[in-house]
């Protein structure tokens, strides 16, 4: 183009000169020809500029370099097949809510931002967020593409408010060295309460500070015992706590009795503040955690030689928590057809491969459950499962993060202050209605 | 020579009247960048926190009026209330009244007194003519500098179960997640920051401290004791009454090394005011600006008040005032 453009020039040039030479030549009238061919060229680089280019904000926090690497390679391979839209990468460091809801506040919120399932009724209440389904009809994505507990959890009144990005699921981390020394079969997916009891039984060791389990007072770990026991945190329209029910109080039982025996423990009575370092160093046999362990393990405990299998079931079957973030559109978006543009490029199944291949997400996708990555990496593979069976969304309704600290608090008083479970629960459950009864 | 200058006198004062005027705007001008950061960042931050108190506001809908609802949440306990059978549940956020209130007080009492004794204590031996006292200053003073998000995460590792405290001294208390000593973990580690700044203050106080006074105290016979207790004591109640002053106020506002170590826990036993304003304003997934507002106005009379009290009693207990 440039050289073209150069020899058009010169050409221009040398007609000038040759005219100025020689005037009244005809072939300076064949010379004109190339210099109106020469307006056109510049008539199309006008035509690119003025056409208007969306901007789409999009922030969330940033987990690690590494994944707003990924992050901003997968907008860039967007930007190039999208050149009418640009997308404006703005993470928040720090308090990702604080910040974000003072934004919405100050009506400068980014037109896509991260939503956490945990505070996704607080945002559906205020109406802040745009409803996506007339958009996703745009592209002709379905609802039912995706893990339906995932998708369901970021409903609200028939209708759908953000794509789930990815998730996580509780899985059971064992020690396979520590296994075979205590002479034990490892853990499979169909174990029970039972099975589980044992194993800590055999696998502790209190004078060498080993431990079978981690049972740390943490409102992320806790209720899959509840769930597996037949009960629930909350009632499906989240205007009361089941924290006191018998089903709950029961679990609470079973998972203080852990500590109670020393067949467990808290992170602290190792000195630790997270379970998952306390079974890096291999003073817990067996933790619940998420899969975000994985690459955690593989970084600071590459030695360690662990396995995962879906939570054991209780009395009444399965039970698990699902951790997810989903994207979702500001109301006041300006540009909500190219903020959903991106969002469906985001959580397209490619995008998602690839994230996914990268290890630090799982995918939401309900096609990529047969994919190599998930068949080579068993660890993955049962954390995704546990989003198939018995799984709920890790969402207490408006008082959220008064569940989770009276839930905290009810574990602490049993393991700090010896009271007894039934007490200490219905305390916490009583802190909860106190709370719901602020509402109104 | 008089009677030359006596006919200029007036135009001189013009000309000064003219130069003190240019003065002043001058010094407003260079005063305006502040001025403007002052009047929006401060004074409006203020008014508009004060209006907000009176309403209720969770950031994601504009704010209600609400008078003096939010005030009455923060200020009341439920049990204060007979509940019959099925009536609704008086609303009222009993954490203000039952903890945060209580550990503020409790904070406030055992750390103000302790931190201002160290740091005189400290300076009187600084100010003694002892070997490396410069290099002692200097230690004794680096807390201060130092960031106090990262004291706080020093001192979660001196005080872990399996942390350099618990080995010297051959414990096993588990200094951070036991409701018993997390508050006494806390207060240790602001004794340790501020004492410090304290220290200084004092420092530059003794040193104002005429030598004759000394030098007479020296010739009637006093002891080292007795020139502590009845000079230097006396002669520093106004540094005194800055230090203690500054102390109440620091330590009503404690926040920081709560948010780092503890996070108000376990089970509350170090929630103050201020983490409960931050609770209610930025972290319950129900965000209760309003109310937040109202218990910072409720802390900002308390202070109020205390100060003027501790005044009251430091200024009338002596003869020496500034």
């Amino acid at each position: 183009m440039k050289t073209l453009r150069m020899t058009m020039v010169l050409m221009a040039i040398v007609a000038l000169i040759l005219a100025a030479c020689a005037p009244a030549t005809p072939q300076v009238v064949k010379e004109t020809v190339e210099v109106e061919k020469q307006v056109v060229v510049t008539q199309e680089v006008v035509k690119e500029v003025p056409a208007q280019r969306a901007v789409v904000r999009l922030s969330g926090w940033a987990a690690s370099p590494e994944e707003t690497a990924l992050l901003q390679s997968l907008l860039l391979d967007f930007t190039a097949e999208n050149p009418d839209i640009v997308v404006k990468y703005e993470p928040i460091t720090g308090d990702f809510w604080a910040t974000l809801k003072t934004s919405i506040a100050a009506g400068t919120e980014p037109d896509i931002y991260y939503m956490d399932i945990f505070q996704f009724p607080a945002f559906v209440q205020d109406d802040v967020m745009l409803p996506l389904d007339d958009l996703m009809a745009t592209t002709g994505t379905k609802k039912e593409e995706f893990i339906p507990s995932l998708i369901d959890a970021f409903s609200a009144n028939g209708k759908v408010y953000g794509i789930p990005k990815d998730f996580n699921t509780l899985g059971l981390f064992y020690n396979k060295d520590l296994f075979a020394q205590a002479g034990l079969a490892e853990p499979t997916d169909d174990w029970t309460w039972d099975d589980l009891k044992t194993a800590a039984e055999k696998l502790s060791n209190p004078a060498n500070n080993i431990y079978g389990l981690g049972v740390p007072a943490d409102a992320g770990r806790f209720p899959i015992f509840v769930f597996q026991n037949g009960g629930s945190i909350m009632t499906p329209d989240f205007q009361d706590t089941l924290l006191d029910s018998p089903e709950a109080i029961e679990a609470g039982k079973f998972y203080t009795s852990f500590r109670a025996e020393k067949i467990g423990a808290i992170p602290a009575d190792v000195g630790e503040g997270w379970q998952g370092t306390v079974f890096g160093k291999g003073q817990f046999a067996m933790v619940y955690e998420g899969g975000w362990l994985i690459p955690y393990l593989k970084q600071q405990f590459p030695n360690i030689n662990y396995g995962v299998v879906v939570p054991p079931a209780g009395p009444k079957g399965e039970g698990n928590l699902i951790f997810t973030v989903a994207y979702v559109i500001s109301k006041n978006s300006k540009n909500p057809e190219a903020a959903w543009r991106v969002i469906n490029y985001l959580t397209s199944e490619a995008a998602q491969r690839k994230v996914m291949e990268s290890g630090f997400a799982l995918p939401t996708r309900l096609s990529l459950q047969e994919s190599d990555y998930l068949k080579t990496n068993p660890a993955s593979a049962a954390i995704f499962r546990g989003a198939l069976q018995g799984a709920r969304p890790f969402m207490w309704g408006l008082v959220g993060s008064d569940v989770n600290d009276q839930m905290t608090k009810a574990l602490e008083r049993v393991y700090l202050e010896n009271q007894s479970v039934e007490e200490s629960f219905k305390q916490a459950a009583e802190a909860i209605r106190q709370k719901l009864a602020e509402l109104k | 020579m008089t009677a030359s200058s006596a006919p200029l006198a007036p135009a001189l004062t013009l000309r000064q009247k003219a130069r003190r005027r240019r003065e002043t705007l001058t010094a407003y001008t260079f005063l305006l960048p502040y001025l403007f950061i002052f009047l929006v960042f401060t004074v409006f931050s203020i008014g508009y926190a004060f209006y907000l108190s009176f309403t209720r506001y969770n950031l994601l809908s504009p704010p209600q009026w609400w008078g003096l609802e939010g005030y009455r949440r923060v200020l009341c306990v439920e049990s204060w209330f007979p509940r019959p059978e099925g009536a609704p549940r008086p609303t009222c956020d009993d954490l203000f009244i039952r903890k945060a209130l209580p550990n503020t007080f409790k904070y406030t009492a055992i750390v103000v007194p302790v931190q201002t004794i160290i740091s005189l204590v400290l300076a009187f031996a600084m100010d003694q003519k002892i070997r490396f006292r410069r290099l002692f200053r200097t230690i004794f003073y680096l807390p201060s500098v130092t960031s106090s998000v990262v004291i706080s995460l020093i001192f979660v590792w001196l005080f872990s179960p399996i942390g350099v405290i618990n080995q010297i001294f051959r414990l096993n208390i588990n200094w951070l997640n036991d409701p018993r000593y997390a508050f006494y973990t806390i207060m240790m580690v602001n004794i340790f920051t501020t004492s410090g700044t304290l220290m200084l203050i004092f420092l530059a106080g003794l040193q104002d401290i005429p030598t004759a006074l000394y030098e007479a105290a020296a010739i009637d016979g006093a002891n080292k004791f007795q020139i502590f207790r009845y000079i230097t004591i006396p002669m520093l109640r106004p540094v005194i009454f800055f230090v203690v002053t500054v102390g109440i106020i620091g330590c009503f506002q404690v926040f920081d090394q709560i948010y780092v170590m503890t996070a108000g826990g376990p089970l509350d036993s170090t929630t103050t005011i201020a983490y409960l304003i931050y609770k209610w304003a930025f972290r319950d997934t129900t965000v209760k600006m309003g109310q937040a507002s109202a218990a910072a106005f409720i802390l900002a009379l308390i202070i109020f008040i205390v100060t003027l009290l501790q005044r009251r009693i430091i200024e009338g207990s002596g003869t020496v005032s500034q």
